[in-house]
């Protein structure tokens, strides 16, 4: 009996314990975001959308190479010793968001940037000119590091 | 007694005053809930629907009166087309014995306590006659559990109100108001535990957690009101918020004085005491986890019942000694 009473006054006060935790969590400020509106930033080393520096490019093809699912491809002239890029095409559809081109590049012309959005009505709108300076207008907060 | 055309025209006008009492109050208690549970949770709620989602309930509604009206193909249809009004109009009219101000009441009713048990009982019937028209196991279930719990708790939460009239010797809501006009029956220590016992009972009388097994999501599905869509779900919805209320008002008339209180308007002081209890039950509801179906009944006729009965004895003897 004595017992029952003890377990019933446990019962009761982890009750109360429990109500006061959710009223500590009822004045706290949310944790959430108002999506559209508010964004979270993206974390320094996010792999969003492959971007491209063009001015760095070495056209060393090893990003072509080591591109596991075969989405980027260049093309360039020569002319005497000094190369010039003519196309360096990005297949978005077939990205994997892996990262190893940016890793590989020896001067940081790709890099990966931190756009998330990356839905299209269009499916064309998929295959990206790395070389167009408003390649990613289309994508809100496009932001090139 | 002959009703002249006036006296239509006065009564047609409360009612309307009432029902659009009942439908404002449940929209804004459906939003409020949505927002507590929120920022217990640590997330916004609604917030796009003009000020912080004060509109999202209305915008609710219009999208629950544009749906499809599905009736399942085994369903008995006139007991399932019926089960929603049944649901709904008890509260409806538990609403005439609520007294909002000294005069603000639609009838002071001399068995007033009385008749608005008698009349909140039938709620039980819509619940399980939805869960028996719906020809659905889930939905039978639910009402079968709904029916066993309700009338288990009735007892408690009556025996505890029988305290309230005795200290004030009489039925109706307006005299026990009056009674209090001193201090809060709420003070008094037989009263303390009565309250308690009440608000306990009455959480179980309105199906909510900790006490919601009717309308356990994770076993029945949504309990008895599986089947129901449209206008209907929201009939059940809004019955729901309104009997909420209304266990918040009558505990607000029989324990904490009523529309007593200094300075503001009585029917302000009534109102705020009344969400108060609301908001309460709603910080209840989001930080307790449910029940279990035999602990439920076990509570209620080992538990709530005996404690019920030895407090009614001992007021009984504080009164004559």
């Amino acid at each position: 009996m004595i017992n029952r009473v003890k377990n019933f006054g446990i019962g009761a006060w982890s009750l109360i314990k429990g109500l006061a935790v959710t009223l500590k969590y009822c004045f706290k400020p949310a944790v959430t975001l108002q999506y559209p509106t508010q964004k979270l930033p993206m974390t320094e080393r996010f792999r969003g959308l492959v971007g491209l520096r063009p001015e760095k490019c070495i056209m060393c093809y090893q990003c072509v190479k080591i591109c596991p699912t075969g989405c980027l491809a260049i093309t360039h002239k020569q002319e005497d010793k000094k190369k010039t890029l003519e196309t360096f095409k990005y297949n978005m559809e077939l990205c994997c968001f892996c990262g190893l081109c940016a890793q590989v590049c020896p001067t940081s012309a790709i890099i990966m940037t931190d756009i998330y959005e990356i839905t299209v009505y269009d499916r064309k709108k998929l295959a990206i000119n790395l070389l167009d300076p408003k390649k990613y207008d289309e994508w809100t907060g496009a932001t090139i590091k | 007694m002959m009703l002249s055309i006036l006296d239509i025209i006065v009564l047609l006008l409360i009612g309307l005053a009432v029902v659009g009492f009942i439908a404002a109050s449940a929209m804004f208690l459906i939003w409020w809930e949505r927002k507590v549970s929120a920022h217990i949770q640590s997330r916004l709620g609604p917030m796009r629907v003009g000020w912080h989602g004060v509109l999202q309930s209305i915008a609710d509604a219009v999208k629950l009166l544009l749906k499809e009206n599905i009736i399942p193909a085994g369903a008995d249809k006139l007991v399932w087309w019926l089960a929603p009004f049944f649901a709904v109009v008890p509260s409806v009219m538990v609403f005439v014995a609520i007294p909002f101000g000294k005069n603000l009441i639609v009838k002071d009713l001399n068995v007033g306590i009385l008749y608005i048990m008698a009349v909140s009982s039938v709620c039980v019937l819509g619940i399980f006659m939805a869960g028996w028209g719906s020809n659905n196991k889930y939905s039978l279930l639910g009402g079968m559990r709904s029916a066993a719990q309700i009338i288990s708790y009735e007892l408690p939460l009556i025996l505890s109100m029988i305290i309230v009239a005795m200290h004030a010797g009489s039925l109706s809501m307006q005299k026990i108001v009056a009674a209090q006009s001193g201090y809060w029956y709420i003070l008094h220590p037989t009263m303390t535990l009565a309250f308690v016992v009440y608000m306990i009972a009455a959480t179980a009388e309105v199906n909510r957690v900790p006490f919601d097994i009717p309308e356990a999501e994770s076993e029945l599905v949504a309990g008895f009101h599986t089947e129901y869509s449209g206008m209907k779900f929201a009939m059940f919805f809004v019955g729901e918020y309104t009997n909420v209320f209304l266990i918040s008002a009558i505990a607000t008339t029989l324990f904490l004085g009523g529309w007593h209180g200094p300075i503001l308007p009585p029917a302000l002081w009534f109102l705020i005491k009344t969400y108060g209890i609301v908001t309460v039950l709603m910080w209840v509801r989001w930080t307790f986890p449910r029940v279990r179906v035999d602990q439920l009944m076990g509570f209620a006729w080992k538990v709530l019942t005996p404690v019920s009965f030895l407090n009614l004895a001992v007021t009984g003897w504080l009164l004559l000694k």
